[in-house]
């Protein structure tokens, strides 16, 4: 598997020449993963292949304005599937709904937030985002997988919860307070990694 | 000096992108505002990006990769022209509009009691979200009420004290039906709030109940 900063050459391969065969590797790392991930969270089979297909659209179009200063290349597909999702589910509920459907096809909801996430870091938060997702990924080594496994749930919606709920023969709001106490540890496991 | 965060739950919600649409307007214009809801926000998307990378993956219809490429090779969809500015309702001076305003609809403002003002805010992506300004006169107080859902606000200017704590500019806060407040201006200048519910609110006289039904907030 290509390391942190080869993934950084293969997306800018990606940007500069349009180089397919590099863009090869980078569907066939994140596609499945993508894929994965949105069935988990409740997406059916053939909407997910779908919606991960257009996330990896998505990629290609906008791999010039990857910044790997600013967020690791699995944290910045999974803000495009996450957007992607969230357009698809209005689409959806607009069909159901009375109703025009809208277009927002290039996510101009969903996007807001990221784009608010991702301003330029202003002079008081210029921490290094290598380092900060670095700490992330330490902080959930060290969380207890069960723990970790209950944070996974906080990326699914609310029907995933139920059938979780009902899996583990436990009330919703057991799952819901599990996660609360899920993010409370991680947090303050990265608080105790700041120098 | 930003005093009211959005707590954890909300932020992770909203990284993880289950939250609704009326919730990620508000949310948004505090965190514009605020640097450690950012770093917060940006760090829950990193467990995202950790939760891809880890997943199980799934196999990809064997046809993907070169349905992808086709996809690819179509003509992008035409970009569409900059929309005109929308127009705005008045500000005090020095007051500017959320960023996460920018594609909706907001109406002029609309008298709703002595020194109180409202304005309805229309997602263009979510037209049924209950997205509302209030604007409150110094020294004014709004009719007591609680929440048949979770109401979010972000004081945009102005500060007011509810009995609970002082909101100040750039402060957010969540209510739920466990909070039965009446918030009261403080002297000085008028105070804007954007806020969003889920339910209704529910005011406790008759006069305000009958405004709240009328406005519809």
């Amino acid at each position: 598997m290509p390391t942190g900063d080869e993934w950084i050459e293969i997306v800018r391969a990606v940007a500069v020449a349009g180089d397919r065969s590099a863009f090869a590797v980078l569907f066939k790392h994140f596609a499945p993963r993508v894929k994965a991930h949105l069935m988990r969270a409740g997406v059916a089979h053939e909407l997910a292949e779908e919606l991960a297909q257009e996330t990896m659209v998505n990629v290609w179009r906008k791999a010039a304005s990857f910044d790997a200063a600013r967020a690791q290349l699995s944290t910045w597909i999974f803000t495009i599937a996450r957007n992607l999702h969230i357009d698809q589910m209005r689409r959806q509920r607009d069909a159901h709904g009375a109703h025009e459907a809208n277009d927002t096809a290039d996510g101009d909801g969903a996007d807001l937030l990221a784009q608010v996430a991702h301003d330029a870091p202003r002079p008081d938060e210029q921490i290094d985002t290598a380092r900060r997702e670095g700490a992330v990924r330490e902080a959930l080594r060290r969380l207890a997988p069960e723990q970790v496994q209950i944070l996974r749930l906080a990326f699914y919606d609310e029907q995933s919860h139920a059938r979780i709920a009902a899996d583990l023969d436990v009330p919703l709001g057991t799952v819901k307070s599990r996660i609360r106490l899920a993010v409370g540890h991680l947090r303050r496991l990265l608080q105790g990694m700041e120098p | 000096m930003i005093a009211h965060h959005p707590s954890d739950e909300l932020l992770l919600a909203a990284a993880a992108g289950t939250l609704d649409a009326g919730a990620v307007i508000v949310l948004g214009a505090h965190v514009e505002g605020c640097a450690s809801c950012r770093a917060t926000l940006r760090q829950f998307e990193a467990i995202g990006g950790a939760m891809l990378e880890s997943t199980e993956p799934e196999l990809m219809a064997p046809d993907a990769l070169a349905k992808t490429l086709a996809a690819i090779d179509a003509p992008p969809p035409p970009a569409r022209p900059a929309p005109a500015p929308l127009p705005r309702p008045s500000l005090p001076e020095g007051v500017a509009w959320p960023r996460s305003l920018a594609a909706c609809d907001v109406s002029r403002w609309h008298w709703m009691g002595p020194g109180m003002r409202w304005s309805r805010v229309t997602l263009p992506h979510a037209p049924d979200a209950n997205v509302f300004l209030l604007r409150i006169g110094a020294g004014k107080a709004l009719a007591t009420h609680t929440h048949s859902g979770l109401e979010l606000t972000h004081v945009m200017c102005g500060s007011f004290h509810d009995g609970r704590s002082r909101f100040g500019a750039g402060d957010f806060d969540a209510a739920d039906g466990d909070v039965r407040h009446q918030p009261v201006l403080e002297p000085g200048s008028e105070c804007i709030c954007l806020a969003t519910a889920q339910g209704r609110l529910v005011f406790d006289g008759a006069i305000a109940r009958w405004i709240g039904a009328r406005v519809g907030i």
